[in-house]
C-alpha cells in the first residue's frame, strides 16, 4: 500500500522560498483559469491576456500603490499582528485629504505656491495620523481585551466605508457635482500629479518604453513616496528598537514579556505605524489619481487593502521581495481588468450571464492565489514522502 | 391584549434576521468547537445566497434553494477541514483565502440567474412559512446541543477542539471527527445564509457581499460562547439590531449609512463586553482553536 506521509525538513529546501510563490502562483492562475474556463473563457486567451498585462505600462500605478500599502502590512506581518483593515485605514486617512482640499480650502481659481503646499502637505501628515489612529485603534482592542485582530480590523473597515459614507452625503457632499452622491473634485491647485505629454516615435519599443517613462513622471510624487517609505522600513527593523521588538513580537512574544518589555504598546504603535503608512498612500492616491470621493464608498474601492495582504503574504515578509510580489499581483489585477474587457471575453461572459459582473472575477483570481500560497507555503518547511508499505 | 399582539409584532418584523443570524452562528459555532478557526464565514455566507439563488430559481422552489445552498457551504467545510487536519498549515490564512473566493464564486453562482429572472419574489417562502422556519431553526438548534454536548461524537468533537493530541491518544480519530463537524456545520451555514435572500430580503443582487454580515454572525457566536441556546437571544438582540436600525435610522432622519454602520459597532461592543467581563470566562473557546494539529509524522 502506499501511504503519503508529512515530514518536517530538517534542513532548509534550497531555493525554497521562491519555489513555494513560484509553485502557488502557478497553482493559482491555472486554478483562476479553470474557473473561467467553466463560465467559457478560453484558457489560452486568458493566458495571454496574463502575460500581456506583465509588460503594460498600465500597471505602474497599481505598482506603486501596492508596494507601498504591502510594505505597511509587512510592518504588522512582523510582528504577526495580521493588519486586515487597510481598507479601513486608507478611506480614514482620505477623510482630511477631502475636508481640508473640497471644504476649508477649496477653491476654484488659482492660490499661492505657499498655500498649495501647505494644504497638500497639511492633508499628506492627517492623513497619515487619521490612517494610524484607525490602526491603533485595532491595536489597543487587540492589546487590551485580546480579541483576535482579525474579526476585529475586518469590522472596523466595514465602520469605515460606512462612516465615509455618512461624510460624503453629509458634510462632504460637493457643490458642483450636478446632486450626483460624491465629494468635490480636489481643486487643481492641490492635485499632486505631474501633467506631460511624450509625443508617440512610431516605433512600438521605444513608444513602450515611453508609456512606462511617462507613467513614472505623472506618479512621480508617488515613486519619491515609495523610496521613503522602503528606506523608512528598513531603518526602522534594521536600527530601532521598536523595530526589533516587532521581529521578536513575531517570533518569539514570550521572550519580549520575559525581558520585561511592554507588548501592548508594541502592538498599539506596530498597529498605528502600519496604519500611517496606510494613511499616507491614501493621501497620495487622491491627491494624484482619484480626485474624489463617490457614494457608496464600498462598491468604489479598488479592494487596494485586500490585495495588499495578497502582497505582504506573497513577499514571504522579505523587504527586498515586497516590490517584487506588488509588481505580480498589480500585473495580475490588470490581467483580470484587460481580461474582462476583451471583446472575445466580454461575449463569453455576456453569454454566460455574466455581463455587468465581469470586475468581481478579482475576487476568484485573489482567492484563488492566496489559496494555493496558503497551502502550498507548507512545503518550504514540511516534506512530503512517498511511503511503500 | 394589545401588549402581546405589539410583542409579536416585534417577534414577527425580527423573525427573518433572527433564522438567518442564527443559523449561521450555529453552523459557524459547530466548526469551531472542533478545534477550526473559521475566517471564511462572509465568504461561505455570501456565496451561500448565491447558491441559494441559483437553487430557487433553477427548481422554481425556496426548499431547493436551501438545499443547494447547504450542499456547496457543506462542501467546502469538508475541503477545509480536511486542509487544516491534515496539512500543517495556518487556519487563518487559508480561512481568508475562502472568503475570498466565496466573494467571486457566490456572483458566479447567484449573477446570471438573478439577472435572468430579475426579480426573485416567485421564488422565496411565503409569510406563512415565516413562523414554521424560526421553529425548524430552534429545533436544529435543540438537536445541536443534544449532539455537542450529550452524545459520543460531540464528546469527540468538544475533544478535538480542546486539545487533538489527547483526543487521538484516546483513539479518537480527529481528522474525521472535524470532517463530520465540518460537514455538519457548513451545511447549516449554507442553509441559514439561504435565508437571507429567500426569506429575509426577498432580493438579491452582488453588491450583498459588501454587507459583512457573516462576520456579524461570526461575533454573535464569539459573544454567546458557540452555545447553541445562548445564540438564541444573541442572534435575536443582533436581528433585532440589524432591522430596527433602518427604522431608527429613518425616525430620527439619519443617513441610511447610520443604519448600516449601528450593527458593527454593535459587534465591537459585543466583543468588548465579552472579554471584559465574566462572559469571556464563561463562554471561553476551544483551547485548540486556530492552532495547528501536528505530529511529528502524519499519513496525508
Amino acid at each position: 500500500m502506499i501511504r503519503l506521509i508529512v515530514l518536517k525538513r530538517t534542513r532548509p529546501l534550497k531555493y525554497g522560498r521562491l519555489t513555494t510563490v513560484a509553485l502557488a502562483l502557478a497553482a493559482g492562475i491555472l486554478l483562476y483559469t479553470l474557473i473561467l474556463a467553466v463560465i467559457g473563457v478560453n484558457p489560452l486567451l486568458t493566458f495571454s491576456i496574463i502575460s500581456a498585462s506583465f509588460i503594460s505600462s498600465g500597471v505602474v500605478k497599481d505598482f506603486i500603490v501596492l508596494t507601498v500599502l504591502g510594505y505597511a502590512l509587512l510592518v504588522a506581518f512582523k510582528g504577526s499582528l495580521w493588519n486586515i483593515g487597510a481598507e479601513g485605514q486608507f478611506y480614514m486617512g482620505a477623510v482630511p485629504v477631502i475636508y481640508l482640499t473640497t471644504i476649508v480650502f477649496f477653491t476654484t481659481g488659482s492660490v499661492s505656491i505657499i498655500q498649495s503646499v501647505l494644504v497638500i502637505a497639511g492633508s499628506i501628515i492627517l492623513a497619515i495620523l487619521f490612517g494610524g489612529l484607525w490602526g491603533a485603534i485595532a491595536g489597543a482592542i487587540k492589546a487590551y481585551a485580546g480579541v483576535d485582530e482579525v474579526p476585529v480590523t475586518l469590522i472596523l473597515n466595514y465602520v469605515a466605508y460606512y462612516l465615509v459614507n455618512i461624510l460624503i452625503l453629509g458634510p462632504f457632499q460637493g457643490k458642483y457635482v450636478y446632486g450626483y452622491k460624491r465629494t468635490d473634485l480636489i481643486p487643481e491647485a492641490y492635485q499632486l500629479s505631474i501633467r506631460v505629454q511624450l509625443a508617440p516615435t512610431g516605433n512600438p519599443v521605444i513608444d513602450g518604453l515611453l508609456s512606462y517613462v511617462r507613467e513614472l513622471i505623472i506618479f512621480g510624487w508617488w515613486v519619491l513616496a515609495l523610496a521613503m517609505v522602503v528606506t523608512a522600513v528598513w531603518w526602522f527593523f534594521n536600527k530601532t528598537s521598536l523595530g526589533l521588538k516587532v521581529k521578536v513580537l513575531g517570533s518569539n512574544p514570550d521572550y519580549l514579556v520575559t525581558a520585561g518589555w511592554d507588548v501592548r504598546k508594541v502592538t498599539i504603535a506596530t498597529f498605528a505605524i502600519s496604519g500611517g503608512i496606510v494613511g499616507l498612500m491614501s493621501a497620495l492616491y487622491l491627491l494624484g489619481y482619484l480626485l474624489r470621493l463617490e457614494y457608496p464608498i464600498e462598491s468604489q474601492t479598488a479592494g487596494y487593502g485586500y490585495l495588499a495582504i495578497l502582497v505582504a503574504w506573497l513577499s514571504l515578509l522579505d523587504i527586498a521581495l515586497v516590490p517584487v510580489s506588488a509588481y505580480i499581483i498589480s500585473s495580475l489585477t490588470n490581467a483580470g481588468i484587460s481580461q474582462s474587457s476583451a471583446p472575445e471575453v466580454k461575449q463569453a461572459l455576456a453569454q454566460a450571464g455574466f455581463a455587468g459582473a465581469e470586475l468581481s472575477f478579482r475576487w476568484i483570481m485573489i482567492g484563488s492565489i492566496l489559496l494555493t500560497y496558503s497551502v502550498l507555503r507548507f512545503l518550504s518547511d514540511y516534506e512530503v514522502r512517498v511511503i511503500r508499505e | 391584549m394589545s401588549g402581546l399582539e405589539s410583542v409579536l409584532g416585534v417577534v414577527e418584523e425580527i423573525a427573518a434576521a433572527f433564522i438567518t443570524f442564527y443559523l449561521v452562528a450555529l453552523g459557524h459555532s459547530i466548526f469551531e468547537k472542533a478545534g477550526l478557526l473559521d475566517l471564511a464565514i462572509d465568504g461561505i455566507f455570501f456565496m451561500s445566497t448565491g447558491a441559494a439563488v441559483l437553487g430557487a430559481v433553477v427548481f422554481g422552489t425556496p426548499i431547493a434553494g436551501s438545499l443547494i445552498a447547504a450542499l456547496v457551504a457543506s462542501l467546502f467545510g469538508l475541503l477545509m477541514a480536511y486542509l487544516l487536519t491534515a496539512l500543517p498549515i495556518s487556519h487563518g490564512a487559508v480561512g481568508l483565502s475562502l472568503q475570498f473566493l466565496g466573494y467571486g464564486l457566490g456572483i458566479v453562482l447567484g449573477y446570471p440567474v438573478r439577472q435572468q429572472v430579475g426579480a426573485l419574489y416567485a421564488f422565496c417562502y411565503s409569510e406563512e412559512a415565516l413562523f414554521e422556519m424560526v421553529g425548524l431553526a430552534l429545533l436544529l438548534g435543540v438537536l445541536t446541543y443534544y449532539l455537542i454536548e450529550k452524545t459520543k461524537l460531540g464528546a469527540a468533537i468538544r475533544a478535538s477542539g480542546e486539545n487533538p493530541h489527547a483526543a487521538s491518544a484516546l483513539g479518537v480519530n480527529v481528522l474525521a471527527t472535524r470532517l463530520v463537524a465540518a460537514a455538519i456545520g457548513f451545511a447549516i451555514i449554507g442553509f441559514g445564509a439561504s435565508f437571507f435572500p429567500l426569506l429575509w430580503q426577498k432580493y438579491w443582487d452582488l453588491k450583498v457581499y459588501t454587507l459583512g454580515y457573516g462576520w456579524l454572525a461570526f461575533t454573535i457566536a464569539l459573544a454567546a460562547g458557540r452555545h447553541p441556546i445562548f445564540l438564541i437571544p444573541m442572534a435575536f438582540l443582533f436581528g433585532g439590531l440589524v432591522e430596527y436600525s433602518v427604522t431608527i435610522q429613518s425616525l430620527l432622519k439619519l443617513p441610511a449609512d447610520v443604519a448600516k454602520l449601528i450593527p458593527f459597532i454593535g459587534a465591537l461592543g459585543a466583543m468588548l463586553a465579552y472579554s471584559f467581563t465574566r462572559l469571556g470566562r464563561i463562554f471561553a473557546s476551544p483551547q485548540s482553536l486556530g492552532k495547528i494539529y501536528y505530529k511529528e509524522e502524519k499519513t496525508l
